[in-house]
């Protein structure tokens, strides 16, 4: 897949690069000039005369700087690809932040909530839609969704809704209301005024912003968008890759302690103390990906999933995923895991002091480390670039010719989004969780884990890979355990012992409460 | 890590109004508090001395934004006291709806702010629009959103309109059917269970010594309501006994005030819909205002030495007004009216219950005593 993505950015811009670089060696003189001459002195002086420069080439001499011209060239360009590909698409992610979630709490569901990020958000788009298809075809649709919302949905009463009208129309902008909204935003920030408490630190104070937000934006250096637009891939990506990413928790206790706020000192010791919870599982469960992959580099690990192994790591670490989509939004600090700037009783946290265009860029930080770990998730785990089932597809006539039309950063960037539309469907329906809470869980809940998962992933990788491939029962017999394994802890809500482990003098509270109960 | 005082307000996310909660933390864990309150005082007591008995009834409303109607019936009680009227059952029936009404509305205001104390935003979304719906049936009967104006003294300003029955009844039905999903954000959320449960424990002995009423002392397992154990209105010819909860030896936590109001709120619902049904003359049939079945005669002046006063269940507690007649007019104004507010009281309990626990916690306890500072300063 790597090789077959039509999208070759990189390759395009070497073969332009070193196209312009041949030429411009061709059009540079290729005789040799004569620049030698020499100074001749009294015979007392010196004997000799002294010869001053040489005889050179300037073809043969740009011959040999061109190699790394043109990797200059190439690195500087793919950078600014990278960089913009970065930006213009982030702009989708507070977009999903701010619509999603205002779906989801206008209560029209998880899945009529994830339709109206691309159909409009009025009743009339984002509910019967099946019933504008034409001829009745949308008719089964609408009995089948009918059905399954009796049994696994919420009744959706949308009188309220109604109520409050159709927010959706906004002028012709009737595909992506509020898309540019982030932009204003971004703007007005950049018009406000910058102010320093007078007694902060001012030079902490200033620095801890450029440290947070210079190694976000360098974590994209080697997050890949697709086979061939990355911008650098040294053998170790990986390593480089989480040792940025865990610096800027260091930016934001140096921007807490510096503000000289207690809510922002407050905040700062709660990301420092969080660190070392959610740090520690994060890595070995990168590690697992590592072991299983037997690469440290992300393009391998991705190669290896589409071309080695054929099979996503999913499907071969589930529990390295939950593990990773747990430590990964603790590492972003994201509800439940966001504590470092709980508005309830921090005000904003260590975010307090800022203003202007360092809260933007800070706060368009955080979405970007949420992308970022949104993007890697789909590496590690998903497959990176390949289209789902796209080896199959491929073997069919009309059908593989369009999938594969699909260029990979399209197919990247639909797993990210859908993963940060995770995310905030996770803010919509969890509390914080207290500073204590976090380190227990962390230290007792997820490190265990985590060990556990790199075990199975060791085991595998020695025991069960054949060298070539998995052998055939793998991907499905682990995939089976999983969901059984989930099913398990889902549904098993043993009240009782809820009740008597946390609540050891209490019997009746954690009852169900139904209508007209009453307890005297 | 050195001990510092953080003042919290009079601007903060936590205080949920006006007021000032100094704080003394060791790192994360509270080790003294000291409530300041005071910042909105409007001497309400003091300018009913200079209003007749009719025009009190709107400063009243202005008690407390989120439960307006309590209050001005809990004054409209104590002045009928004072004056000595005889309210029509319809009308006492129409004030219990009214009440009830707004006590689901006041509790859902509290639910949806308790969600972002402990950090979801959506169920203050999903609480407020139910608001709604209950601010329109009470803008049915007294015309405005916020402050109604709606009891008069001896009866009430209007009786049901056209419709109102079927309307509540829909969207009370309505909404016993959402409170199950909060109970589903709420209950069912282990996240929600570590933050809420073992944590601010009010014991009720010494809720008891500091006059902590109402739903706070319910939840710590005091049968303790008003509207039952000395019931005013119609309260005991309709089917209902008081929410109260089982709590632990320890007192209750923030969970068991979280479930006694989720619980209160069941039962306001389940009042109005019984009250609906047995109302005198139907709640289909329609009386002008100021006809007899819905409005009493009063008389206009209370003379010097006469009393009166209303012990009233209030969304918060219980809330009271003395009213001692004889004022200027030759008793045509107050002398004096006192007020006794519930939250006035539970606040200072309130903040010595967050000690030893963490600062996250102060929200989340804090909010579970459901403040309102507009009663509180008066």
């Amino acid at each position: 897949m790597a090789s077959s993505d039509w999208l070759d950015v990189r390759g395009w811009t070497e073969s332009f690069i070193g196209w312009s670089m041949d030429k411009t060696h061709d059009v540079l003189p290729s005789e040799d000039i004569d620049l030698e001459f020499s100074i001749t002195r009294p015979r007392w002086f010196l004997e000799e005369p002294i010869v001053i420069g040489s005889e050179i080439n300037i073809q043969s001499g740009f011959a040999e700087i061109q190699p790394s011209l043109e990797a200059f060239f190439v690195s500087t360009i793919m950078c600014t690809v990278v960089f913009a590909t970065m930006m213009l698409t982030l702009m989708v992610v507070p977009y999903i932040e701010r619509k999603f979630i205002g779906r989801l709490m206008d209560r029209i569901g998880a899945t009529t909530s994830l339709r109206s990020l691309w159909i409009g958000e009025g009743p009339s788009t984002a509910g019967d839609w099946w019933n504008k298809l034409p001829m009745g075809m949308g008719v089964p649709i609408g009995m089948v969704n009918k059905s399954l919302n009796s049994v696994l949905g919420n009744s959706h009463h949308l009188e309220t809704i109604d109520r409050v009208g159709n927010r959706g129309y906004h002028g012709i902008w009737f595909l992506f209301p509020g898309f540019f909204q982030a932009l204003a935003d971004f703007l007005k920030f950049a018009t406000k005024e910058h102010l320093i408490p007078e007694k902060a630190d001012k030079l902490v104070f200033e620095v801890a912003p450029v440290i947070i937000i210079a190694t976000t934006i360098m974590c994209y250096a080697f997050i890949p968008f697709g086979p061939h637009i990355w911008a650098a891939n040294p053998d170790l990506s990986l390593l480089f890759l989480m040792a940025i990413f865990g610096v800027a928790p260091l930016g934001v206790f140096f921007a807490g302690w510096a503000s000289n706020n207690k809510y922002t000192l407050i905040g700062g010791m709660r990301s420092a103390a969080q660190l070392t919870a959610y740090e520690i599982p994060l890595l070995i469960t990168v590690l697992s990906i590592a072991v299983i992959s037997g690469s440290f580099n992300i393009l391998e690990i991705v190669d290896f999933q589409i071309e080695t192994s054929d099979t996503w790591n999913l499907f071969i670490l589930p529990l390295g995923a939950v593990l990773f989509l747990i430590t990964m939004i603790a590492e972003v600090e994201r509800i439940p895991f966001d504590m470092p700037e709980a508005e309830a009783e921090l005000v904003e946290g260590w975010w307090t002091e800022y203003g202007g265009i360092r809260w933007g860029l800070m706060f368009a930080v955080e979405m970007m480390r949420a992308y970022a770990a949104c993007i890697l998730f789909a590496m590690f785990f998903l497959g990176g670039w390949e289209f789902p089932f796209q080896d199959t597809l491929s073997g069919i006539p009309v059908i593989g010719t369009l999938v594969d039309l699909i260029p990979g950063i399209a197919v990247v960037l639909i797993k990210a989004w859908l993963l940060f539309a995770f995310f905030v469907w996770v803010r919509a329906s969890l509390h914080r969780i207290r500073t204590d809470q976090i380190l227990e869980f962390g230290w007792r809940y997820l490190l265990p884990l985590s060990i556990l998962n790199l075990a199975i992933a060791m085991y595998l990788r020695l025991e069960v890979w054949t060298g070539t491939s998995w052998p055939i029962w793998v991907p499905p017999v682990i995939t089976i355990l999983g969901i059984i394994l989930f099913v398990i802890y889902a549904i098993d809500e043993d009240k009782d012992a809820l009740e008597y482990s946390r609540r050891p003098y209490n019997t009746q509270t954690l009852d169900k409460a139904y209508p007209g109960s009453r307890r005297d | 890590m050195a001990e510092m005082w953080i003042s919290m307000g009079p601007q903060h996310p936590m205080t949920h109004g006006l007021w000032t909660l100094k704080v003394k933390v060791d790192g994360e864990t509270v080790v003294d508090t000291e409530p300041d309150l005071g910042y909105i005082h409007r001497g309400v007591e003091k300018i009913c001395e200079s209003r007749d008995f009719t025009q009190i009834t709107t400063y009243c409303d202005r008690l407390c934004y989120a439960s307006a109607n309590t209050w001005s019936h809990a004054y409209i009680y104590a002045a009928e006291d004072l004056l000595g009227v005889e309210v029509p059952e319809r009308a006492e029936y129409i004030r219990l709806v009214a009440v009830e009404i707004q006590r689901i509305a006041s509790h859902l205001m509290w639910l949806g702010a308790y969600g972002p104390d402990i950090g979801n935003l959506s169920v203050m979304v999903w609480c407020l629009r139910e608001r709604e719906m209950m601010m329109d049936l009470l803008q049915e009967l007294g015309g405005s959103r916020m402050h109604y104006n709606f009891p008069r003294i001896g009866g009430v300003k209007r009786d049901l309109p056209h419709g109102f029955a079927l309307r509540a009844r829909h969207k009370l039905n309505l909404f016993l059917d959402r409170i199950q999903e909060y109970e589903s954000l709420f209950d069912e959320s282990t996240v929600f269970l570590i933050r809420s449960q073992g944590v601010g424990y009010a014991k009720p002995e010494e809720m008891i010594n500091h006059g902590v009423s109402g739903p706070n002392i319910r939840a710590a397992g005091v049968n303790h309501d008003i509207r039952n154990s000395h019931p005013y209105s119609v309260y005991s010819e309709l089917d209902w006994e008081p929410a109260v909860e089982r709590s632990s030896i320890k007192g209750a936590d923030c969970y068991d005030r979280y479930r006694i109001r989720v619980e209160e709120m069941r039962q306001s619902a389940n009042l109005v819909l019984q009250a609906l049904d047995k109302i005198p003359g139907g709640a289909e049939t329609y009386h002008e205002p100021g006809d007899p079945k819905i409005i009493g005669k009063a008389p206009t002046r209370a003379p010097e030495g006469t009393s009166g006063s209303h012990h009233f269940e209030d969304s918060r507690g219980e809330s009271m007004f003395y009213i001692a007649g004889g004022g200027d007019g030759r008793g045509k104004m107050p002398y004096r009216v006192s007020i006794r507010s519930p939250m006035f009281i539970t606040i200072p309990y309130a903040s010595k219950c967050m000690i030893g626990y963490k600062v996250a916690d102060i929200p989340a306890i804090m909010g579970s005593f459901d403040p309102c500072i507009g009663e509180t300063d008066r």
